[in-house]
């Protein structure tokens, strides 16, 4: 026994350190899992206060932009609005959904807490499960795309960012339909990457890079940016660099988009498997 | 006495405010993230227990863990300089070592000495921190870089910070 305490007593600092780091990587491996940000979400509810004072005041320096783009897309609601009319297609507005098979859902939201500097970005939307935001549906922001919500509590939500290097998305070139995995390479916050388009394909600097649709989560059809350079290099694929829609610096208000025929797909899916 | 121990509640809660504040948000083209809070390991006394080092450094790094929504990264990393700490004093004691009472400072050691201190501290905690982040071993030089372009900002900021301490 008195060995023991011996022991204990040389290498003190040697077993609290161990222990110590024990308790760091449970946390790390646990509260950074993909569907599993308990931790996250509970320690976001004991600073989200303080952390909503920081979203607050940053957004005055904003309010100039943000102000701009409500009012562009008001005009282009607006529009949109006088297009259905203009058909007359009164059905259209009912309220049953069920005959006009209405695919997404939308609902606003304002971000306030967000990273673009670290290499596994996410931020935080003060809508949660009382709201009916759920994980795995969708934000985009203008008509960009901008995250997915990987986890929810009471009144808030944390969204996985794009620029997060465990995001993966589907996107096409809108011009010809060809589609690649998009993802973020870590390095610039206005860039990102588009892999697997394969060579034999013509594309130029400056085409809309737009979701697929086909992960069941982001509605087909966004906006996700623009082809900056490319080049091809070896293998059968380009590197493709894609100038992004969305500016993280900036992403304020947001819109949560969820699949109303998620389970259906995914369902129909896994039958296949 | 009371006038070094409330001396350091404040440096500490400066820092912390600071770099949640201030150096959370620094972006500088994806490479560059100072964290000067380590400056708060380096500062404690040179008596202290090591268990006392070691819980305080792990505290420091949850509550940071805690504003950056990273649980356990910063921890782990501020763990790890907390347990190095020792040895790195030992290596670059000077020649009629330490007073015991006293606390690392630039005033008392001279630039050189605390600079080399800094610099070794910072490149083990950011290794640790900038490696953990990633966690993979694809993009291993380019998390090199950033290792040693966000020990270099950080350094800086620490030599600043404390040149400013020293002016007081």
């Amino acid at each position: 026994m008195r060995n023991l305490l011996n022991f204990l007593a040389r290498f003190n600092s040697l077993i609290i350190f161990l222990i110590l780091e024990a308790v760091s990587f449970y946390l790390l491996a646990n509260g950074n899992k993909y569907h599993n940000t308990r931790i996250i979400m509970g320690t976001r509810e004991i600073t989200r206060g303080l952390e909503e004072k920081i979203s607050n005041s940053k957004n005055y320096l904003n309010l100039r932009d943000a102000n701009r783009n409500l009012a562009a897309e008001n005009i282009k609601l607006k529009n949109k609005l006088g297009e259905l009319s203009g058909k007359d297609n009164s059905q259209f507005l009912s309220v049953s959904d069920s005959v006009f098979n209405q695919q997404y859902l939308y609902t606003s939201a304002e971000v306030i807490n967000n990273s673009t500097n670290r290499q596994k970005n996410f931020f935080t939307i003060d809508k949660g499960t009382k709201q009916g935001v759920a994980v795995d549906m969708a934000v985009i922001t203008g008509n960009s795309v901008a995250g997915i919500i990987v986890g929810c509590s009471e009144n808030y939500s944390l969204a996985m960012s794009l620029l997060n290097l465990d995001f993966k998305l589907s996107a096409r070139i809108r011009s010809n339909g060809y589609f690649g995995s998009l993802s973020w390479d870590g390095r610039n916050y206005r860039k990102a990457v588009l892999s697997e388009i394969p060579q034999h394909v013509t594309i130029s600097v400056g085409d809309t890079i737009e979701t697929t649709g086909y992960s069941a989560i982001v509605p087909e059809g966004v906006m996700v940016g623009t082809i900056a350079e490319f080049s091809k290099r070896g293998g059968d694929f380009y590197n493709i660099t894609i100038m992004l829609e969305t500016d993280f610096k900036k992403l304020h208000f947001v819109d949560i988009v969820g699949n109303l025929q998620k389970t259906e797909q995914l369902e129909l899916e896994k039958m296949m498997q | 006495m009371i006038n070094s121990i409330t001396r350091f509640i404040i440096t500490y809660i400066l820092l912390v405010t600071l770099q949640i504040l201030l150096f959370n948000n620094i972006q500088f083209s994806g490479y560059i993230n100072p964290y000067v809070y380590v400056l708060l390991i380096l500062l404690l006394p040179f008596n202290v227990q090591p268990w006392v080092l070691l819980l305080f450094s792990f505290g420091t790094g949850f509550i940071i863990d805690i504003f950056t929504g990273s649980p356990g990264m910063h921890s782990s990393a501020t763990v790890l300089a907390g347990f190095v700490r020792p040895f790195v004093l030992r290596i670059i004691s000077p020649r009629d070592g330490y007073d015991s009472g006293s606390a690392p400072s630039m005033l008392t050691f001279g630039f050189t000495w605390f600079f080399t201190y800094a610099l070794f501290m910072v490149l083990i905690h950011h290794t640790a921190l900038f490696y953990l982040e990633v966690f993979r071993v694809t993009d291993f030089f380019r998390t090199l870089l950033r290792v040693i372009l966000g020990s270099a900002f950080s350094v800086t900021f620490i030599l600043l910070i404390e040149f400013y301490r020293r002016g007081k």
